[in-house]
């Protein structure tokens, strides 16, 4: 594995792998986040994982000695082969000029119809590298090149919920109501984030994810099925 | 013993008046941050003064303005930010223990110095714990500011209170120094030596941009340190943003960021850092 190890203080450490983001380097931090757990369960507090790094918080100090042994151990894991058997979550999303502002916009910038907009964004399957910036927000890679936008100047004060957004090389879809810099294509009417429940999330890291268009119809009798607890989630 | 569910009436919020305890750990694989109190240095003294659990929550005040009623007997103190506090309109000090009757009137005014007041409560609140903690955020609890009219839920207690013998020195300058401890951070590295030195040897300023998320600070560094993949970041964490801007992560910060994240504030630093307001000065140190 192509890694390096970074001691911030005696009890955060970061392991980085090339500014890439692929589904190669997932798998490998998987495996690597796998190791910590079995290997190092009582000296590990949290693991956060980015789409090249990998964040170890530490209940125990650790000197740079030990980074380089860690490092070491790390090179000598077993290459792994194959592919993830991960599934693939439908989520369904309704994509509209009225559910989906920046739309028509996009369009323009990229000089392609709306038809061809949500085509792209709909038949690409994506993979879930981590969750970040609000609870239940999923980083997605995978993105078609064809719709890579610069983020807005200046973001929006208030992005609804379930907005479905495209910003630089990714998509996602806003779990909660909140300011954002991504340019909207459509809603989803799923809710994505339940506090309530053990998991709070349905896709677990690695799996994939695909969006399905939806009427108007379909998106207000999932949100109300969403609502009441009754949606249940689909995947292949 | 018998404990009443009583409760605290607020007439006025204040500014940024939320419940915190020491936050939220384990949860930060869905993207909820930690949360908890901004300083712990003074929850904890709270919470030593009353003799309570360490972790047991208190009120959080980021200004002047709350006005609360209490309904039924407790004890509580104030420890933290220099503000004037009136007790049934009669000035009181941080530190005191207050033998809170019922319909006692507790007024916060005057800031003097300090950005984070804490009102420890006999026994903590009561209001909803989320995933094992009482803090308050957006989307996980069901209350994330007090506004006016809110009410929060504590115990009375109807017991005879062994008195205290004298009330506790509060030492209130142990947040004036100005001295940041930091780390270096994963990007520190890309800045040119240069940048580097001028940023250790530079006062920065807190900006008005202070919330329990981010600190922004005045002066900017310019930089051409390259963008990031989105990555792990803590409270704490120093990010360097394109247009040079220093923004130090706060408690309530995201569990992942897209900026280079130049330094980490060493734990107690950060608990000095938050009592900084607008203004204030800064210097780093590693």
């Amino acid at each position: 594995m192509d890694i390096r190890i970074f001691r911030i203080h005696s009890k955060l450490i970061e392991l980085a792998w090339p500014k890439v983001i692929s589904t190669d380097i997932l798998r490998e931090q998987q495996q690597v986040r796998r190791f910590f757990e079995e290997e190092y369960t009582e000296g590990i507090r949290e693991i956060r994982i980015g789409f090249n790094t990998l964040s170890l918080k530490l209940r125990i100090e650790i000197s740079e000695n030990d980074c380089a042994d860690i490092l070491e151990e790390i090179n000598q894991l077993p290459s792994i082969l194959g592919s993830f058997s991960s599934k693939i979550w439908k989520i369904p999303v309704h994509y509209s000029p009225e559910s989906g502002k920046d739309l028509e916009k996009l369009a323009g910038i990229h000089e392609i119809g709306i038809e061809e907009i949500i085509k792209i964004h709909s038949e690409t399957i994506y993979t879930l590298h981590f969750y970040g910036f609000l609870p239940g927000f999923m980083y997605l890679g995978g993105l078609d090149e064809k719709l890579y936008t610069p983020r807005k100047k200046n973001p929006e004060r208030s992005m609804p919920s379930g907005t479905v957004a495209i910003g630089g090389k990714q998509t996602g879809i806003y779990p909660a109501e909140s300011p954002g810099g991504w340019h909207a294509i459509g809603q989803c009417p799923v809710r994505l984030f339940d506090i309530s429940k053990e998991r709070p999330v349905v896709p677990a890291i690695g799996d994939k994810v695909k969006f399905e268009p939806i009427t108007r119809e379909v998106f207000e009798d999932i949100q109300q099925l969403s609502h009441q607890g009754l949606y249940s989630w689909h995947h292949d | 013993m018998i404990k009443t569910p009583a409760y605290i009436h607020f007439i006025q919020p204040g500014l940024m008046t939320t419940v915190q305890d020491l936050g939220r750990f384990g949860m930060a694989a869905y993207g909820v941050p930690y949360s908890g109190v901004m300083d712990r240095f003074s929850m904890t003294q709270a919470n030593y003064l009353l003799q309570n659990q360490f972790y047991d929550s208190v009120l959080e005040m980021g200004g002047p303005g709350a006005k609360m009623v209490f309904e039924m007997p407790t004890r509580i103190v104030f420890v933290g930010a220099d503000a004037d506090i009136y007790w049934n309109d009669k000035p009181v000090k941080a530190g005191k223990i207050l033998e809170i009757q019922e319909d006692d009137v507790i007024h916060i005014r005057k800031f003097r110095k300090g950005q984070w007041l804490y009102m420890g409560i006999q026994g903590g609140f009561e209001t909803e714990i989320v995933a094992e903690s009482r803090s308050w955020y957006p989307g996980i609890t069901p209350q994330f500011k007090i506004e006016k009219s809110d009410s929060v839920c504590y115990l009375s207690e109807e017991r005879f209170y062994p008195a205290l013998s004298s009330h506790a020195k509060m030492n209130l300058n142990w947040f004036k120094h100005g001295e940041i401890k930091v780390y270096k951070g994963p990007e520190w590295d890309q800045l040119p030596k240069l940048m580097q030195n001028r940023i250790m040897k530079k006062s920065f300023t807190i900006s008005t941009l202070v919330n329990r998320m981010a600190y922004q600070l005045e002066e900017t560094i310019e930089n051409e340190v390259e963008p990031i993949l989105t990555s792990p970041v803590y409270p704490g964490t120093i990010q360097l943003t394109p247009n040079g801007t220093l923004i130090v992560l706060m408690r309530d910060a995201q569990v992942t960021g897209g900026y280079p994240r130049i330094l980490q504030v060493e734990n107690n630093s950060l608990n000095i850092l938050s009592q900084k307001r607008p203004g204030d000065r800064i210097n780093f140190s590693l």
